[in-house]
Formats: structure tokens, sequence, C-alpha cells
């Protein structure tokens, strides 16, 4: 085959590339320009969100996995983790909660593959890596920011790809300016999210030895952010929003408690009751308690 | 001795002269620079040092790429000879089919193997630029991927002496892919289905070509090590014995076919 005969081959594909590009361009430009007529296209979006719409939540929560199975050298463990060790930090109010590099699993604790008589099986345990358990060493988490980012931006709302950036940024890589910066883009992508506004605040209380002041004022703001959410009516708050509110309210109990408030406590106790949820932040407030 | 290795060197030069002309491996050279250098540039957040991510994407490209040309140009060995009918001044000489099959494709995978080594000095470049440096497990990767070309040109090869290019491509594509992706699961997609479709996915997983087996992502991109010796001699036992039994039905088909 000829130069000339390749080029003439790959004529139908460029025309094809062409029209694709023309295609997606005129979708783009149509959602903007007859956004308020087509309801079912999200308005204010980019090209990418018009051509893969619901499809960029579920590939941002690929990308999280991705970083869990980075967090596990490549392995897809599927125990959640990042979720476990980012949770973690609910009641961690005096500092380390001691388990970011170890909960609880022993080195080779999976089950090799039984190979039975199935060569195939036999030869594809041995080529992939050992699943034995393995964590990503403190400076090495550095490795998991380009999943999390990759899913932040194909879906600026996953909140849980947010606080975990955030809490690999500061528990692990020990840098709390990143850490603070990820925090300040995730507040203003959602502003009406709890999740990131309570995960902010932590951040700043930094197990009590952070800004305390700056913390009180981001816990305030969860309050208020939960308040609005649901016109004051706790109790109708979602369960998930109800759960972040209250942990908001069990750092600013603790807050209170330093400085001998007890009737602020008090105060905090009853509004988390009122959100009508069974959580162990009722307890926690209520040890405050003289 | 000496007409056999004369006659197979031409038609391993021929191959190999086919590949490098048509300028594919610049296409997808470009390709590759055109996705590798603004992931490069990226700073997630602000963090630098993060390289996983490259490595993974650069070797994912290299498998794709590798494919590309393994199927295209497998594909390509028989075909256009008989459409143009240029394969009866070929064996007008003193050749027989066999050997004709065998130097086309010794000449294919000297050429896929080429391209192959051309993208992998191109990724160990950038690899010692970031700092990283020569494993065993990397020799391995490299030598398995070796592997995986020649069964994947013998797999193609096969295909084009028995379905139409387009429908070759398509189906070689799809087998070595989909076995590439979901090879090693297929034992538990069939305990999930039910009886007839459970036995064409045992029997898919029995007969079809392990693209899996050839893949060391996951070690070199996380530094799990090499694989033992047993093991990897295995493995290319298994895309010699493969690449034998292809070649050999292409043989069958090729001898046995009216021209």
């Amino acid at each position: 085959m000829t130069t000339g005969s390749s080029a003439r081959g790959l004529a139908p594909h460029l025309a094809a590339a062409a029209l694709g590009i023309v295609v997606a361009v005129s979708l783009a430009l149509a959602a903007g320009r007859f956004g308020d007529a087509m309801p079912q296209v999200a308005t204010g979006g980019d090209a990418l969100s018009v051509a893969f719409g619901d499809a960029k939540a579920a590939i941002s929560l690929a990308m999280v996995r991705k970083a869990d199975s980075y967090f596990h050298g490549g392995i897809d463990m599927d125990c959640g983790d990042a979720h476990g060790h980012r949770q973690g930090q609910a009641h961690d109010h005096e500092g380390d909660h001691g388990h970011d590099d170890d909960h609880g699993h022993v080195e080779g604790d999976v089950a090799p593959a039984r190979d039975g008589c199935d060569p195939w099986r036999w030869i594809n345990a041995r080529v992939r890596a050992p699943e034995v358990h393995r964590h990503l060493e403190r400076a090495e988490a550095v490795e998991l920011m380009p999943w999390f980012w990759a899913a932040v931006k194909a879906d600026p709302h996953n909140a849980d790809a947010w606080t975990t950036a955030m809490y690999v940024a500061e528990r692990m890589l020990k840098d709390v300016d990143l850490a603070r910066r990820i925090a300040g883009e995730a507040r203003a992508k959602n502003p009406d999210s709890l999740e990131i506004a309570c995960a902010a605040a932590c951040l700043e209380y930094g197990g009590g030895h952070g800004d305390v002041q700056a913390a009180e004022a981001l816990f305030e703001r969860v309050r208020s952010i939960g308040k609005a959410k649901c016109g004051g009516r706790l109790g109708e708050l979602n369960p998930h929003d109800a759960e972040e509110y209250c942990r908001a309210l069990d750092y600013l109990s603790k807050i209170m408690a330093d400085r001998g408030d007890s009737a602020g406590v008090q105060r905090l106790l009853d509004e988390a009751r009122s959100t009508g949820i069974q959580t162990p932040v009722l307890d926690s407030i209520s040890r405050r308690l003289p | 001795m000496k007409t056999f290795l004369r006659q197979m060197g031409a038609l391993v030069r021929l191959s190999f002269v086919e590949l490098w002309r048509r300028n594919d491996v610049f296409g997808l050279l470009v390709l590759a620079l055109a996705l590798m250098v603004p992931l490069s540039m990226a700073s997630p957040f602000g963090a630098s040092g993060a390289s996983r991510y490259l490595d993974e994407a650069a070797l994912l490209l290299i498998w794709a790429f590798s494919l590309f040309i393994a199927l295209g140009t497998g594909s390509r060995l028989f075909p256009p000879e008989f459409e143009s009918r240029t394969v009866y001044p070929l064996l007008s000489k003193p050749v027989s089919r066999g050997r004709v099959l065998f130097g086309k494709y010794l000449g294919a995978v000297s050429a896929s193997w080429s391209a192959l080594a051309f993208f992998y000095v191109l990724y160990f470049g950038s690899s010692l630029l970031r700092g990283g440096s020569a494993s065993s497990e990397f020799f391995q990767a490299v030598a398995l991927h070796f592997a995986f070309v020649a069964l994947a040109v013998s797999v193609s090869l096969l295909g084009s002496l028995l379905v139409t290019p387009s429908a070759n491509l398509t189906l070689s594509s799809i087998a070595l892919a989909g076995m590439f992706f979901f090879g090693r699961r297929l034992p538990e997609y069939a305990d999930a289905i039910s009886a007839p479709l459970a036995w064409l996915v045992r029997l898919v997983y029995a007969a079809g070509p392990h693209a899996e087996f050839f893949d060391m992502r996951q070690r070199l991109v996380h530094g799990w090590g090499a694989v033992d010796a047993g093991v990897f001699a295995a493995v290319l036992a298994y895309a010699a014995a493969y690449s034998c039994v292809c070649l050999a039905l292409a043989a069958a088909v090729l001898k046995r076919r009216r021209l």
C-alpha cells in the first residue's frame, strides 16, 4: 500500500471526526441558546456536561474507586478504606485517630485465589500482583491526588472525592496548605454542601491544635447551611445532612466545653436531638455536660 | 537451508518496510504525545510528585497501539495479495504456501515488534527523565508484551483467511481486548448466568486468547516486583503454543484455498 492510498483511506475517518466535532459544537451551542426550552439539558454546563450528563457522576465515582485501588497498590480491595479513614475524623477531637495507615488488616490477610485444576487461573493469580493488603506510605499518597482531581473535574459535586482529597492532603501528606486549597475550591463549587463545609471546619480545627476560632466560624456556617436547607425544621434534614449537622454540633460542643459553657453544650445537645437521628454524637455531646 | 533463510529474509523485509512506509506508527506517536504532554504537565490541586498515573496512561496507550498495529499488520498480510492477484507470481516461485505464510507472519511480527520497541524506548526514556530506573519487572513486562504481539498477529492472520478484512479486525479486536479486560473474571460470570450461556462463556475461557496473561502493568506501575521465572516461562510457552496452533490452522486453510 502506498502513502497516497493510505491518505485516501484516512479521508472517511477524518470526515467522520470533523462531523463529530461539528455535532458536538452544535449541541453545546444549542444547549446555551435553547437551554430554557430544553429542561432535560443542564443549563450553565459545559460541552462535557451536555455530552455526558449523568455519566459524569459515574465517571467521578470510578475515579474515586481508582484512587482506592492505588491506595492498595493497584489492587481492588473493595473495602472502602478511603471512606473509613476519612470518617474516622468524626470523633477525632484530640489529634491523630491512629488508623490512617493501619486499620486492622495484616499483610497477606486476603485469601489467595483457589487454583483448583484451572491452569489459566493459576497463571492469572501469579502474573497479577499478589493480593496482600498493602497501603501507600505517607509521601506516596500524592499518587492518589490525580484521581481525586479527575473525580472532581468529572463531577464537582462529588463531596466524597473532595473530602477524601482533603483528608489525604492533611493526614497523609501532612500538607495543610494543600488541604486548605482543596477545601477552598470545594466550598466555592459546593456552597450548600454540609459535608464539605464540615470537613473544611474539621481541617481548621486540626484536632484542637489548629485555628479554633476559624473552625468555630465554619462549624457555625454548617449550622446555618443546615437550617437554611430545612427552613429551620431540623427533623426534615435528610439523614446524611443530619449526620453532618450533628458532627458540627459535636465539635462546637467540644469548643464550648473547653470554654466552660455548659449551658451552650446543653443547647447543642437539644439541637442535635431535634434532628431526630440516632447517632453516637448524641452520647459524645452529653458526656461533656457536668 | 540457505534458500529458506533467503526467502524468509525477503518476506520479513517486505512486511517491515510496509509497516514503516504506512506512517501508522508516527500517527500513533503524535496521538500519544497529544494525550501524554498535557497529562504530564497537569498538577492536580497544585500537588507535585505524582507519576504513577502517567506510567499507567502511557502503558495503556502502548498496549492499545500495539494491538492496533499487530491486528492491522496481521490482517493485511494476505487479503491485499488476493485482491491485487500478486499472490500468483509469489506462489509461482519455488516456495510453498506454508513457507509464504510463515515468512509473512515472521515479517509482520518483526515489524510489530519494531514499533513496540520504539514505543517502549520512548516510555523508558520518559521514565528515566522522571527519575525511574530499569528493573527486572520492566524487562519481563516488555518480553511478555512482545509475546502478546506475536500471538495477536497469529490470531489476526488466521482471521484474515477465514472472514472479510473488516470482520476480522472487529472480531479479533473484540476477542483480544475482551480477554484483556474481562478474561480473568470469565469463570465468575459463567457461575452467575444460566446454563447454555454459561457453557459458551466457559468455552471462550478455555479456548480464547488469554491476553490478560501478558499484562504486567499493575506490577510495573505499583512496584510489585517481577513474576516467578516458572510463571514467566509458562506464559511465554502459552503464547508460543497458541501462535503455533493459529499458524497451523491458517496454513491448513491456505493450503485448501482455491486460488
